[in-house]
């Protein structure tokens, strides 16, 4: 499960983040993706847009993963894209639940995923009831 | 572990799907139809939640959640009026990109790529300042949270600001700005004031963003339907989901309050 998510040849840096799985903590991630998107030549929206994404894929981490109490953020820097996994080790929420939202109460891990999908070239979401989630998203630079 | 679907759950997606079913029969009839209004407002009313939930998201970017949830409900409509059920997909999965897209619209065209940096730039020479000043004060080195109250800001946008305000790539002035679809894109060179003419619009133009300060969220998206996108008063109307008649007097009460405030 651990090897590089974008192909190693055109990784320019890998930054690893460790963070607790509290509210608290999510800035933290947010602040150093965002210092690692501003490596990239990403315009403010998107780094914005990425800031965003990864919040709600921390948030989704807190809320889902009872059991699991760290948070694990991987950047993978390319020429022209950026690729975060956020991943935990809780028991994570099963993917059939995840479309199924009502619509009056959205509970975070849905939609949050829907969210994260508007906002980021590529996602994919991993779960597994014992190894916990894992969310995969890229975001290319577009000049 | 797995949460399985409360029976209200699913009655509700199941309500769902049941209006979307009864609004496409009627959508066939055409909007002239009675009953098409009243189902499309019940299914607006309906996913109202989703729009604020979304619009929340987007409300630490300087906007106000009532603007964003105003010009949200127009990607909801959109959503609404495009959705077609033998898709197969869930209508909020179809409705979030389009909601989001509606909102990050919004916030292009109002040229906030261009305003975000230098608000950042400045936020950090404040803080460089500030830190000056609090340090001769107190007499050792403040911390963020001093900082962040000193200046009104939050202990991120602090942090941001010092990591991020001086780095930011300079744009060519020929980065396009907004580049979707087929509206013609500008340029941050079009944004540049020529010689006399063009400050006297530069201030004509600060003038009037201050004077929009003035006016409600809804006002604002009129004026902006109506004088920068041409939408015809019956279409805003149809947007936003009251009658013409309605959006006319809006139109009018807002251009009185801008002349109002202009003419101080």
């Amino acid at each position: 499960m651990n090897q590089p998510v974008a192909h190693p040849n055109r990784t320019l840096g890998v930054v690893e983040l460790r963070i607790p799985s509290k509210a608290e903590w999510v800035a933290v991630a947010r602040l150093a993706v965002a210092a690692v998107a501003n490596r990239l030549n990403f315009s403010i929206e998107d780094i914005e847009d990425v800031k965003l994404a990864v919040a709600e894929a921390c948030t989704n981490c807190i809320q889902h993963a009872h059991g699991s109490d760290q948070i694990e953020i991987t950047c993978e820097t390319e020429p022209d894209a950026l690729t975060v996994r956020v991943r935990d080790y809780g028991q994570g929420t099963r993917p059939e639940t995840i479309s199924s939202r009502r619509v009056d109460e959205p509970r975070v891990g849905g939609l949050g995923v829907f969210l994260i999908r508007s906002l980021m070239d590529s996602v994919e979401y991993d779960v597994h009831p014992d190894r916990g989630t894992n969310l995969v998203m890229t975001k290319k630079v577009t000049s | 572990m797995h949460q399985p679907h409360t029976e209200e759950e699913r009655w509700d997606r199941h309500k769902t799907r049941e209006a979307f079913a009864r609004f496409a029969e009627v959508k066939k009839r055409g909007p002239q139809d009675a009953e098409y209004e009243r189902l499309r407002s019940e299914l607006v009313v309906a996913h109202l939640n989703l729009v604020r939930y979304l619009a929340v998201k987007f409300a630490n970017r300087g906007e106000s959640l009532d603007d964003l949830i105003q010009v949200g409900t127009v990607g909801l409509l959109k959503a609404i009026d495009r959705f077609d059920l033998e898709r197969g997909v869930e209508f909020t999965t179809y409705a979030t990109p389009t909601i989001v897209g509606e909102i990050k619209r919004y916030f292009r065209d109002k040229g906030w790529a261009v305003k975000v940096p230098r608000r950042l730039q400045e936020l950090n020479l404040a803080v460089n300042r500030a830190i000056e000043k609090l340090s001769v004060k107190m007499g050792r080195s403040p911390t963020v949270a001093e900082l962040a109250e000193h200046l009104n800001a939050s202990e991120e946008d602090i942090l941001e600001a010092q990591e991020l305000g001086q780095a930011y790539n300079l744009l060519s002035l020929d980065t396009e700005l907004s580049g979707e679809g087929d509206k013609k894109s500008q340029t941050l060179a079009d944004y540049i004031g020529t010689t006399d003419a063009g400050l006297a619009l530069l201030e004509d133009k600060a003038n009037l963003e201050r004077a929009f300060e003035v006016l409600t969220g809804r006002e604002r998206v009129i004026l902006y339907l109506r004088f920068y996108e041409s939408v015809s008063q019956t279409e805003i109307a149809k947007r936003l989901n009251v009658s013409q008649m309605h959006v006319s007097r809006l139109q009018q009460k807002a251009l009185e309050k801008l002349r109002h405030v202009l003419q101080e």
